[in-house]
């Protein structure tokens, strides 16, 4: 099967995990990809006609948008391969504020004539193109990537992860009594009890599982880079209350002062409610 | 005279990012100039402010998928540096094993998969197999060995950082979880194997290296300042002092890491988005000042562990000291990968390193300060300021990529003097420009927090207009 492998504006982790799965990336690469196109490690120029195509990366300038078209138009089938790809990933925090804005005022005068153009916000790719698969994550876990990949490559639906990370997670939920949040280096967490229960803001409640949980189990909170799950995505819930519902009833602490700790930093929710994410296009397609 | 001929051959391949080549041409058609420049931006100095202390590590770490681990051990030092929080012993060997399976990490990438392929292939071979893909299917061996040396390094990572990329167990303070013995023994084991892997990539880099060498030396030989960490005089990668040295190799400045950027300062120029970086007692460009491998060598006149000391003395004495020819990038970067290897093969014969004291309370305080670790690429430098809210104020990073800017360009300059005269490009002119930016192994989404379009390489007349596009 002829791969094109391409990057938009990422920071090429999510390639970088593809490759982390050592043996499994041999493997995948010896029986079932001829990767044809890849800037990173291939020669080739133009982007060719193939049968797939592994994007890394969302929108941020229309170069990347032009790059985007111009690979959706030579592929069968499109992977979005990590959270920027999926739904704009961290580079959505620039959408706070205008990043062209704050460049101009304080950084340089640029001569926009040589650079491509910056589009007003970071989106994810499917605002430009149809997406077959999404595979969220930052990055997406080396086994994950490889097992959906080898599911595709045979013509197979990928198995899809539909729940949340707390599924994942072997940790015990508790209710404690808190009277207040804490920030993960605060206080050392207790290693069977669920992160929450203790007082952290952890997301894993929201986010899709599939990645095995591996912050929690190092006793790090979640911060969701799997994005939502299919609930939270199809049913339109809201994503603070639901948040501030699950904290309060696990610390005891009241909803309104758990709101207002969440309120007061808007960069928890990341990956959630600064992209620009078309959830009605990505039913059934997220892995 | 081409006239308002183009030519379009992108992109240019084999490197971390992307990134754009403008060659400006006087009116009877010679180079006047040359810049290699950066397309994009994502704007992390911008959207970062307003952000608590204790979310910047990870979130920072997304600047650069690649070198995550070298962005996270920089952001927590210098939150430390603020905070005046003095780690553990245990603490700080484990972050410096993290850093080494960095540097294994990157520097196995980019000679496996970026540039052995240079050396493997001669450069009449079809262009559509000169890859590591190719190397992969002809030599199924050497596929293996670089698989397995970059797994030893993932697997430093997935141990004690607890993700392969973009790691989170380093927080300011130490770590949040301790190595445990069973772990420290598997790693061990793994680490003998990856020093063996090693030397036989040492061999077949110095015998492809030699083979070539008449060629290589004529790509660039630039005699700049050089800048890398230090410590007694030995290779070091996360302590320590930097040292900046004179193109004759003697000693210009020795500073502490909380100064550099009373010694590095930064320039911007309009026609890219990455910003330069040079030394500010001399300023751009007289102040052009490499890092990275090749730096490392000439900074430092030995290394602690026995192989990588006698490959540093080897060199040394090949190319003296300083080394300045560009292509030399690609044999340090075998010699990064043996101290690396030993280093994190000694780390863990220590059995003390499974302590469990890898964290401190740390107690926020508002101010400013700065954190410098050797990444692959060379030198790096975190400087925040963050406001008694424990909210960050004001961001810098300089980016081993900025620093080497000025070089890279120098570089790419002389390539275009060479392959263009009176207005007619000579083949081959994209192949050296490829070959000399590669060497760098420059990261430019790091370079301005982006990765953008591929690199392009564009001839403009003395007026501005569009010439040619290789």
């Amino acid at each position: 099967m002829k791969v094109n492998i391409v990057s938009l504006t990422c920071c090429a982790g999510c390639v970088s995990s593809f490759l982390n799965a050592g043996d499994a990336f041999l493997e995948i690469l010896s029986q079932d990809f001829d990767i044809v196109y890849s800037p990173t490690f291939v020669d080739l120029k133009e982007v060719p006609e193939v049968d797939l195509a592994i994007v890394e990366g969302g929108v941020r300038t229309e170069a990347d948008e032009k790059l985007i078209r111009e690979v959706r138009a030579k592929c069968k089938t499109l992977v979005a391969l990590g959270i920027c790809a999926t739904h704009g990933g961290i580079t959505s925090l620039g959408n706070i504020t205008s990043v062209k804005r704050l460049m101009e005022k304080e950084h340089f005068i640029l001569d926009s004539s040589n650079l491509p153009e910056l589009e007003d916000l970071m989106y994810p790719i499917c605002n430009f193109v149809d997406v077959d698969y999404y595979i969220p994550g930052c990055p997406p876990m080396p086994l994950l990537i490889v097992h959906s990949l080898k599911s595709i490559v045979s013509g197979k639906q990928p198995l899809r992860h539909q729940s949340v990370v707390c599924t994942e997670c072997h940790r015990k939920i508790i209710v404690a009594k808190l009277d207040r949040l804490y920030g993960i280096y605060e206080k050392e967490a207790d290693p069977n009890l669920c992160l929450v229960s203790q007082g952290f803001v952890c997301l894993g409640s929201l986010t899709r599982e599939g990645c095995g949980a591996p912050c929690p189990r190092a006793n790090f909170t979640c911060f969701g880079c799997r994005g939502p799950t299919d609930s939270l995505l199809y049913r339109s819930r809201d994503l603070y209350t639901f948040l501030v519902k699950v904290i309060s009833r696990r610390t005891s602490i009241p909803e309104d002062d758990v709101r207002k700790e969440l309120y007061r930093n808007p960069f928890i929710f990341h990956t959630f409610i600064f992209s620009k994410f078309e959830r009605s296009k990505a039913r059934e397609r997220v892995i | 005279m081409s006239g308002q001929k183009e030519i379009t051959i992108s992109p240019t391949t084999r490197i971390e990012g992307h990134g754009k080549v403008t060659i400006i041409l006087d009116d009877a058609g010679n180079v006047s100039d040359a810049y290699f420049y950066a397309t994009e931006i994502r704007g992390f100095d911008y959207f970062l402010r307003g952000m608590e202390a204790d979310r910047l590590p990870f979130i920072i770490s997304r600047i650069c998928g690649v070198c995550s681990t070298a962005h996270i051990l920089a952001s927590v030092k210098t939150i430390e540096s603020i905070y005046g929080t003095e780690i553990t012993e245990t603490a700080r060997k484990l972050r410096e094993l993290l850093l080494m399976g960095q540097t294994i990490s990157n520097q196995s990438l980019v000679f496996f998969f970026l540039t052995l392929p240079d050396f493997w292939f001669s450069s009449e071979e079809d262009p559509s197999k000169r890859n590591a893909f190719q190397i992969m299917r002809e030599n199924p061996e050497t596929g293996k060995k670089a698989i397995t040396l970059r797994s030893f390094a993932t697997k430093i990572l997935d141990v004690i950082g607890k993700r392969e990329v973009h790691i989170v167990s380093v927080i300011p303070g130490g770590l949040i979880n301790p190595l445990k013995e069973r772990e420290r023994e598997e790693l061990l084991k793994a680490a003998e194997n990856a020093c063996a892997i090693t030397r036989e990539a040492v061999a077949l880099g110095k015998e492809l290296f030699e083979k070539n060498w008449a060629d290589f030396r004529k790509a660039g030989d630039y005699r700049t300042y050089y800048m890398a960490l230090t410590k007694d005089d030995a290779l070091e990668f996360y302590d320590g002092k930097i040292r900046v040295i004179k193109p004759d190799g003697d000693t210009f400045s020795e500073f502490s890491p909380q100064d550099y950027m009373e010694h590095v300062e930064e320039r911007h120029y309009e026609w890219t988005y990455a910003k330069f970086a040079c030394l500010k007692a001399l300023g751009c460009p007289e102040g052009t000042v490499q890092v990275g491998p090749t730096a490392r060598m000439n900074v430092n006149k030995r290394a602690t562990t026995e192989l990588a000391n006698k490959e540093l003395t080897e060199f040394k004495r090949k190319f003296g000291s300083p080394a300045y020819a560009t292509l030399l990038f690609d044999y340090a970067r075998l010699i990064d990968l043996t101290y690396a290897c030993e280093r994190a093969r000694e780390l863990l014969e220590d059995a003390s390193i499974t302590k469990t004291d890898t964290r401190v309370r740390v107690k926020p305080k508002e101010g400013r300060g700065v954190g410098v670790v050797e990444a692959p690429r060379g030198t790096l430098a975190h400087d925040y300021v963050l406001a008694r809210s424990g909210r960050l104020k004001h961001m810098r990073l300089i980016i081993p990529t900025q620093v080497n800017s000025s070089a890279i360009n120098l570089n790419v300059k002389d390539a275009a003097m060479e392959f263009i005269k009176h207005g007619e490009v000579k083949p081959g002119l994209l192949n050296r420009i490829e070959m000399v930016v590669r060497a760098y192994d420059p990261c430019i989404k790091c370079a301005t927090r982006r990765v953008g379009e591929s690199l392009q390489v564009e001839i403009r007349n003395s007026r501005g207009e569009l010439l040619k596009v290789l």
